[in-house]
């Protein structure tokens, strides 16, 4: 869609994501995936928010450009994309949660992304309150009933479909859901696009 | 002997977030840390400057603090602080000097020891039992779709620990 091409990183390894108390061993395992990445490509881009936070606080010398996806769908490139539907009387809760949106110095630059695609194609947004709130999805193998009741709280401060751009949002969202839907935004990419054909 | 125990559990603190303790000099009790922390949603009242003053002040950081259970290192508290301060890094660096970690952090770190990766067939067999008896599993049927199995890579991670 976007016209890149994508290459993994050779023998990539895990980020890490919050589980290490010692912020070196953190950086360093980011250090080692750019380090993997140096003879491919100065262009990183890593779909889950906790590993392009960790990539990018890693990339201490800017030797690299590290993106989340999200910051490629730019409002340029989402009015350039060739639309077959539209979005009209329908209602979306465009929900950020917390790592793309801070904290500030690895934030994606733009925070209502999904807000401005979903009112330029005729949808309503809804949920402005609990846009940057967290899910827990991090409390979730810890205290279980601490990530269901945040979770309960912004599904149910919710309004029609939520959108979200995060694995663990996603994950927790959708198990502590009853019949509200949860939706990837690049789900609802392809659906416009005609490439999919249910949201 | 309990000054000296904290002393250096501070330093270790100080060590694994890379903050000296001057850093923390700057913290004007203002509060606005803990009026935007997440903890709050589930009826827990904390405070994270706690915490701060602490390790500032040279004293033992209490154990039973909520936030060391409760954390979601959603950041909200470093976005609010005048100064940044990163206080979820704190939180996590207290936890492992302090050996609080759960059975799922360890198995993680067990599997990216091992693998380089998250390996989630390692970690279901390793933490399978507290699945069970915890209720995880009545959420299986929601979580089809991100299940897949395969086998483990190994990769090479080369840091310098």
């Amino acid at each position: 869609m976007l016209g890149h091409t994508l290459v993994d990183i050779p023998d990539w390894n895990c980020c890490g994501a919050f589980e290490y108390g010692d912020k070196r061993k953190l950086m360093e395992l980011s250090g080692e995936n750019l380090k993997k990445a140096k003879d491919i490509s100065k262009d990183i881009i890593a779909p889950c928010p906790a590993c392009s936070r960790n990539l990018k606080e890693s990339n201490e010398d800017s030797v690299f450009r590290v993106y989340n996806p999200i910051e490629l769908f730019t409002r340029e490139f989402l009015s350039g994309l060739k639309i077959e539907r539209d979005l009209k009387g329908q209602i979306f809760t465009p929900y950020y949660g917390c790592v793309l949106l801070r904290p500030k110095e690895t934030a994606i630059p733009d925070s209502n992304v999904m807000e401005g695609f979903v009112t330029n194609l005729g949808g309503e947004t809804a949920g402005e309150k609990i846009k940057d709130r967290c899910c827990g999805g991090s409390q979730f193998f810890i205290n279980k009933w601490a990530t269901e009741r945040l979770s309960r709280m912004i599904i149910e401060k919710s309004k029609g479909i939520i959108l979200v751009f995060c694995p663990l949002c996603h994950m927790a969202l959708t198990t502590f859901s009853k019949d509200e839907r949860v939706v990837y935004f690049t789900d609802l990419l392809l659906y416009v696009a005609g490439e999919r054909a249910h949201i | 002997m309990q000054r000296i125990d904290s002393n250096h559990m501070n330093e270790r603190v100080f060590e694994l977030t890379g903050y000296r303790r001057e850093d923390f000099s700057v913290c004007l009790g203002c509060k606005i840390c803990a009026s935007v922390c997440t903890v709050n949603d589930l009826a827990i009242n904390v405070n994270p400057q706690d915490i701060l003053l602490s390790l500032f002040m040279g004293k033992a950081v209490d154990k039973a603090h909520p936030l060391f259970r409760y954390c979601t290192n959603c950041y909200q508290c470093t976005n609010a602080c005048p100064w940044g301060i990163r206080i979820p890094e704190v939180i996590r660096a207290v936890r492992e000097s302090l050996g609080m970690e759960t059975l799922f952090e360890r198995v993680f770190k067990g599997s990216v020891g091992i693998w380089g990766r998250v390996y989630e067939p390692y970690i279901f067999l390793k933490t399978g039992l507290f699945l069970a008896r915890e209720g995880y599993l009545r959420y299986m049927p929601r979580w089809t779709g991100y299940m897949s199995f395969h086998l483990p890579k190994k990769v090479k991670i080369k840091t310098g620990s």
